[in-house]
């Protein structure tokens, strides 16, 4: 497997560049009968600057790994390796800073009277100076498309849906993580606040972010992630480059999940899927 | 399920000249909306976030009060008076957007049990119910586990597996695919295209263009306000209005609109579904 999200063997030393390693991770929740089992000897890993689709049925654990990794469950067994460190290493607390999570539904959490006081809460508790809380908000407005001028005044619950979900993306921006981890964030947008949303990663993406993108969305999955990751019941049952050969594809096969779209197009008109494009304009420049 | 009765006015939801304030607001939420679903017949809600889709549904279900409305009936019931409104809320099945505020009880099997206790069914009827609902929407293994412990998708599945065990005459689904994965995703449309046929009237909220091209009419809200009412091909084809509304198009039509867009006008209407797209793009360009 070509890709660099590919299975790797527990214990494996990290190479360098690799901004984020799984190793043999195990997690469970307990519940009064018997613990639940949510992550199984997990191990992968992630290019500084890639951008990696996390797949898998519902409840296949693609949650759960995002908080691990977040740091917000402690894995039983594994590690959690980031830029090559693992917990216990000097650096890593300050590395884990760096690590942004947007929950599912964030907006549900916005609780400051203004736009501005709801992004500046993060940076404020990393204990950085006025100046820097202050240049950090304005930036990670304009980046979720919600310009300070203009919304940071405003209260949060006066905001429609979709800047809702962009001020929730922002105040993780505000702590200029490194690595972004996305837990649905297109799940209830409408369509065109889903495309500034799919336009806000692309940037954030080209600038160097590492993305991880938990998703149902098979399609945007597809034209916004150069890899992917699929659980299937808390075990990797993929993990690489995206692979449509001929024989049917791997997301065929997995399990509750299909193909995007386009591929599934390029494969109908007898074209090689492997070279099906990433999105509409690119599938009509083929096709015209 | 076996056909459920139905007497009173052939459109099962019937609503004309309808308002609605939320307590303080300024301007109305709904404004002068009229929307009719016949029995045997799903109708798409779609409209930007903040249009209205999810007031309307709470309205539907008894749930809120109209200011006015020159009449307004779902299920037979008058949802301009009290009665009518307690009536709607046994009658029409409403599957919430959020998942977290339908779930009430401890387990998941409890959870879809719960509709058919209070109706008052007797308990080896509602045992085989539940196991059929379960069953149907791939439950079984999880029917003891606590709501807090499911995830976005098995929570959604829940919920909606309570609305539809109780066997009701109009359901109103808000996003009801909103969490799940694709293979989710298609049991629901599939499960939903079953209960239709047997006689239900549907209103199927959907932020999807691709679950569009199911249902057998669209209403499309802007600001509360319907802009668009018909056929689902009248809607995707104006491209002024649905580039108004910001809602895109199905996946096929996308396609089909980049190509012409580039010169190549594929003969005939708007391909809306893959089978569509395909069938288009063979004829000679």
């Amino acid at each position: 497997m070509s890709g660099s999200a590919s299975s790797v063997a527990p214990h494996e030393d990290a190479r360098p560049g690799i901004a984020l390693a799984c190793r043999g991770l195990g997690f469970s929740y307990s519940e009064a009968r018997a613990p639940i089992p949510a992550l199984r000897e997990v191990s992968f890993e992630l290019c500084a600057g890639g951008s990696l689709a996390l797949l898998g049925a519902s409840g296949s654990g693609k949650s759960t790994l995002l908080q691990v990794v977040r740091g917000l469950d402690e894995a039983e067994t594994g590690a959690v390796l980031l830029d090559g460190r693992a917990a216990g290493d000097v650096g890593y607390p300050e590395l884990r800073r760096e690590v942004g999570l947007v929950f599912q539904v964030p907006e549900l959490q916005l609780f400051a009277a203004t736009a501005r006081e709801d992004v500046a809460f993060g940076p404020r508790r990393l204990g950085w100076s006025g100046d820097e809380v202050e240049a950090a908000v304005d930036e990670a407005m304009d980046l979720a498309g919600l310009p300070p001028a203009d919304f940071g005044d405003r209260h949060p619950y006066a905001l429609s849906g979709g800047e809702q979900r962009r001020l929730a993306l922002a105040g993780v921006l505000a702590m200029r993580p490194r690595l972004l981890l996305l837990d649905e964030p297109f799940v209830s947008l409408d369509p065109r606040t889903r495309r500034e949303l799919a336009r806000i990663l692309r940037r954030l993406k080209d600038s160097g972010v590492t993305l991880v993108l938990a998703t149902h969305d098979v399609d945007l999955a597809w034209s916004l992630c150069d890899e992917l990751l699929v659980l299937d019941r808390g075990r990797v049952a993929v993990a690489g480059a995206w692979d449509f050969g001929a024989a049917g594809g791997h997301l065929l096969a997995a399990d509750r999940l299909r193909e995007p779209f386009l591929v599934t197009l390029w494969r109908r008109l007898g074209r090689d899927p492997r070279e099906a494009p990433r999105t509409a304009a690119a599938a009509a420049e083929a096709l015209s | 399920m076996t056909p459920p009765s139905l007497h009173g006015s052939p459109a099962i939801v019937d609503v004309a000249g309808l308002h609605y304030r939320y307590p303080g607001g300024r301007t109305d939420a709904l404004a002068d909306l009229s929307l009719d679903v016949q029995q045997g017949q799903t109708v798409a809600v779609v409209g930007a976030n903040g249009s209205g889709k999810s007031t309307l549904a709470r309205l539907l279900g008894g749930l809120e009060r109209a200011a006015q409305a020159r009449h307004a009936v779902a299920a037979g019931h008058d949802l301009m008076s009290e009665a009518g409104r307690l009536e709607a809320r046994r009658d029409v099945g409403v599957l919430f957007q959020d998942p977290e505020n339908q779930l009430v009880a401890e387990c998941v099997e409890d959870d879809v049990a719960f509709g058919l206790e209070n109706l008052g069914w007797a308990p080896p009827e509602i045992r085989a119910r539940v196991d059929e609902m379960l069953e149907r929407f791939g439950l079984g293994d999880l029917r003891h586990r606590e709501p807090h412990l499911l995830s976005g998708g098995q929570k959604q599945r829940t919920a909606l597996a309570g609305v539809l065990a109780v066997p009701r005459r109009v359901l109103v689904l808000d996003e009801p695919t909103a969490m799940l994965d694709p293979a989710g995703r298609s049991e629901v449309l599939e499960a939903v295209a079953a209960l239709r046929d047997d006689g239900l009237a549907i209103v199927f909220i959907t932020q999807e263009m691709d679950e569009v091209p199911g249902a057998d009419r669209v209403l499309a809200l802007e600001r509360g306000a319907v802009v668009y009412s018909g056929g689902v091909a009248g809607l995707f084809g104006d491209e002024r209005l649905v580039r108004r509304l910001g809602l895109g198009l199905p996946a096929a039509g996308e396609v089909a609109l980049e190509l012409a867009g580039r010169g190549r006008r594929l003969d005939g209407p708007l391909p809306l579904t893959l089978d569509e797209l395909v069938a288009a793009l063979a004829e000679p360009a």
